[in-house]
């Protein structure tokens, strides 16, 4: 638990937020900057600054959270035709407050959202170099 | 397990793939069309089109391998900074197999994706209340 991390302050209560869920382990409330209307944070109580010191529990309490929230968008008479989950580990990545968080983004027809891909994108990579990839994602695995 | 799903033939090895991690519950593979190299996808055995036929234990086992992988792929060698972890629900999130999955990606500076959003007004307090009371009225 960190003195300064914004989300450890609305976690324990002493930071203003909308919250939309608590329990035990976890912490849903509006993301206040909303890339859509009930654009929601999922985030652990628990401080983790990256994914690798997430524990492992917290992460799964995490995204079930977030299924939850998904469903509850779509019922909720909110703008909502689809649901984007996104997470952002490290500042190359857009993470710009550094206590881990699932985004749960309600989208909709021309709302403006999206990953922009790079140039090159949309070609089929070849089965060799896929699985020489592969084997180096494994190694790298089976090593940890 | 419907035929015509290409991610239940990866599941059931019908289909060449280049695999990463699988267990009982899930199988990780590269995607064909990678945003960046190490691009993975993580999706349940279990067939479930959308996040609400998703069962929650397979969704918890999908995330954390998520975060194996996303180490992983930091300790790799290939060019990772950062990851997003990123899932489409709906064709309008951009989903485009539907059979769910996760998507890690490996980011670094230079790599020319960014996250494309509107700048609208940073709402006031009241109105993020009233629209998180919406939600909480359908978590129930």
């Amino acid at each position: 638990m960190e003195q300064d991390c914004v989300f450890c302050r609305i976690a324990r209560g002493e930071s203003r937020a909308s919250l939309i869920y608590e329990d035990e382990a976890v912490v849903a409330f509006l993301d206040i900057r909303p890339v859509t209307q009930g654009h929601t944070l999922v985030i652990p109580r628990r401080h983790a600054t990256y994914l690798a010191e997430l524990d492992d529990a917290d992460g799964g309490r995490i995204f079930q959270v977030g299924q939850r929230v998904a469903g509850a968008l779509r019922g909720s008479g909110l703008r909502c035709e689809g649901i984007n989950f996104f997470l952002a580990d490290g500042e190359v990545a857009g993470q710009e407050v550094f206590h881990v968080h699932l985004h749960v983004i309600p989208r909709h027809l021309n709302d403006g959202f999206g990953l922009r891909h790079p140039l090159g994108y949309g070609t089929m990579r070849p089965r060799e170099e896929l699985d020489d990839l592969a084997g180096r994602i494994k190694g790298a695995l089976l090593s940890r | 397990m419907p035929d015509d799903c290409i991610f239940c033939r990866v599941v059931s090895g019908g289909e060449p793939t280049s695999i990463v991690y699988e267990d009982d519950n899930v199988v990780a593979f590269l995607d064909i069309l990678p945003i960046s190299p190490g691009h993975t996808l993580i999706v349940p055995r279990r067939h479930a089109t959308h996040l609400a036929d998703l069962d929650p234990g397979d969704a918890a086992r999908m995330f954390q391998a998520g975060q194996r992988v996303a180490a992983a792929l930091r300790a790799s060698g290939l060019r990772c900074e950062a990851v997003n972890l990123l899932l489409n629900d709906g064709a309008e999130a951009g989903q485009r197999v539907f059979h769910t999955h996760l998507h890690v990606i490996p980011r670094f500076v230079g790599d020319n994706s960014r996250l494309r959003r509107t700048e609208g007004d940073v709402p006031l307090r009241e109105e993020l209340e009233e629209v998180a009371d919406k939600i909480r009225r359908a978590l129930g």
